[in-house]
């Protein structure tokens, strides 16, 4: 290595360095628009109004997408066949977020889901009921949709999700 | 695919809040590698970044980074991904022809903006942001959890894994100092504050300040820069699904196509004998043992089994991996240095015992969405 190098970059002299003026102005990061084209997505919206769910299946690959997608990325085209979910579904996994709320400083403990909808071949993400403890989730935990009492046709309708009581045999534990 | 050799590198020390500037550390670390090299400015044809407007906090990053990073007057571009796709971008230019050496640096200062608030808005704004709170660390909680259920491991074992690259990453000077422990326990790994359940702290690659720098050249120019280079022999990338939902999180279907166009640049037929250690950018610890069953390096589920200690039987991380200090940019380009140091022999400290050939690997995106995978085969 030349001499150039010599200095170590482990044994960097500890520099002075101070503020300078700064500049007023910020990233608007947050209040970006994202702009979204919902026309493929009326019959969507519509069903969510009467408190029904559909998912968008692919004519390609006849994979059931919900939410429903404008592309299938696999074939490359826009799937077209409305078929109806149920509103149910289970966990397909989950992780336990702790968010601090920024008034109070109280820590909150909330379950973060991938719903997997009986009848869709995709998850997506969502939060349990908040009055579900969040020890309590688990891996295929049966679940369903908590609707708003006035549905408006748009993708918060779903409000939460449910649990529902599991009827599952291998959860009973052996009697001995 | 032709070889390419790696001529010179370099890379400066890894900190949480480093003394000195973006500016200042970018000289370092291109300087540093073009003096390993025994060369000059005007022998560079081509310089390729590697940062990212929000990271640097500037609108088009590389305008200023020009003087420092070799751009001047010169045929320069910018990746705004890992450090490890800004390396396939300078190889494809040695490869087409018309260079003969191309100059990759990457990196950036985490201690300048909040790297896991940042990664918010990676998630769909139509579909998932106004419905739950899911962030990098959030994702990789769901995959983890999906591992663990799938193939019934502990969290002890993933946890494991985690100590073992600190570990390592103690016996490596250029890591960063928080993540080096040597005395580090299971139980330290478990009990260090929780992310987002199960992932912990110590689980974490913690986002830190650095830049590292690479010089390649073809087969022909590297011969006469130097006597032993390192070859990269294989290239291999692929992309998942952008929605997490749509994916099966167990396993990275991404890393298994790009493991095999890389063994098959390569010519490598059985990668659990020939290769002899890997470096992954693990961003979190289980992502190490999602990345070694997908490219074969240990059978589907028996990941956590595999001794991947510096004198096991394959050597994953010796450098102490992403856990060690992850610049974001760098890391990729990071574990292609360390790869190239074991293959040279000039891992002093934690050296793997008559390395030939080497795996290294970035990857970008939640969950490891983009993943990136080269081979590396040392002497002539």
């Amino acid at each position: 290595m030349s001499k150039l190098t010599q200095r170590k970059s482990m044994d960097y002299i500890k520099k002075q360095y101070r503020e300078t003026r700064k500049m007023p102005g910020s990233w608007y990061l947050s209040n970006y628009k994202y702009k979204y084209n919902i026309t493929h997505l009326q019959p969507f919206l519509k069903k969510l109004k009467e408190k029904k769910l559909v998912g968008l299946k692919c004519s390609g690959c006849n994979t059931v997408y919900y939410p429903p997608r404008f592309v299938c990325g696999k074939c490359l085209v826009k799937p077209n066949r409305w078929v109806d979910l149920r509103e149910t579904g289970k966990v397909s996994t989950f992780a336990i977020a702790y968010l601090k709320d920024p008034e109070t400083g109280e820590i909150q403990e909330k379950p973060m889901v991938l719903v997997h909808h009986d009848g869709a071949d995709t998850a997506s993400i969502a939060q349990l009921n908040p009055e579900v403890d969040f020890k309590d989730t688990y891996i295929g935990m049966p679940i369903k949709a908590h609707w708003a009492e006035n549905p408006v046709g748009g993708l918060m309708d779903v409000e939460y999700y449910d649990l529902m009581k599991d009827d599952a045999k291998d959860l009973d534990l052996p009697e001995d | 695919m032709d070889k390419v050799g790696i001529v010179g590198f370099y890379q400066v020390k890894l900190y949480s809040d480093a003394n000195y500037g973006r500016y200042e550390m970018i000289f370092e670390a291109v300087r540093g590698a073009i003096d390993s090299a025994g060369l000059k400015k005007k022998d560079i044809t081509t310089a390729i970044s590697c940062t990212n407007d929000y990271y640097d906090g500037r609108t088009i990053s590389n305008c200023y980074t020009v003087e420092v990073g070799g751009g001047y007057m010169a045929d320069e571009s910018k990746v705004e991904m890992d450090g490890a796709h800004a390396v396939l971008y300078g190889l494809m230019r040695i490869l087409s022809g018309n260079h003969k050496l191309s100059l990759v640096w990457g990196g950036s200062m985490a201690s300048c903006f909040p790297y896991h608030a940042a990664r918010l808005y990676e998630t769909d704004p139509t579909w998932e942001r106004p419905v739950a709170y899911v962030n990098d660390i959030t994702a990789a909680g769901f995959q983890m959890r999906a591992y663990l259920e799938k193939y019934g491991v502990s969290i002890e074992d993933i946890a494991k894994i985690a100590v073992k690259n600190r570990k390592n990453a103690s016996r490596n000077p250029l890591a960063l100092q928080e993540a080096q422990n040597a005395n580090i326990t299971v139980k330290d790994v478990l009990d260090s504050e929780i992310y987002a359940d199960p992932v912990t702290e110590l689980m974490v690659a913690q986002p830190c300040d650095g830049v590292a720098a690479l010089l390649l050249a073809p087969e022909k120019q590297a011969l006469k820069i130097t006597d032993n280079p390192v070859w990269i022999t294989g290239v291999g990338y692929n992309q998942e699904t952008y929605y997490l939902g749509d994916r099966d999180l167990t396993k990275s279907m991404s890393m298994e196509l790009a493991g095999k166009m890389a063994f098959d640049a390569a010519g490598i037929k059985d990668p659990k004998k020939e290769i002899d250690l890997a470096e992954f950018f693990e961003a979190y610890a289980h992502e190490e043992v999602i990345f070694s069953e997908a490219l074969g390096l240990v059978d589907m589920g028996e990941g956590t089994n595999l001794n991947s200690e510096i004198d096991g039987d394959i050597p994953i991380n010796p450098s102490g991996g992403a856990i060690g200090g992850n610049p974001p940019c760098g890391t990729g380009l990071i574990r292609i240095i360390e790869a190239a140091k074991q293959l040279k022999g000039e891992a002093d400290g934690y050296q793997v015992k008559d390395a030939k050939k080497a795996i290294a690997s970035g990857q970008i995106g939640m969950c490891a969405q983009n993943n990136i995978v080269y081979i590396l085969e040392g002497g002539n």
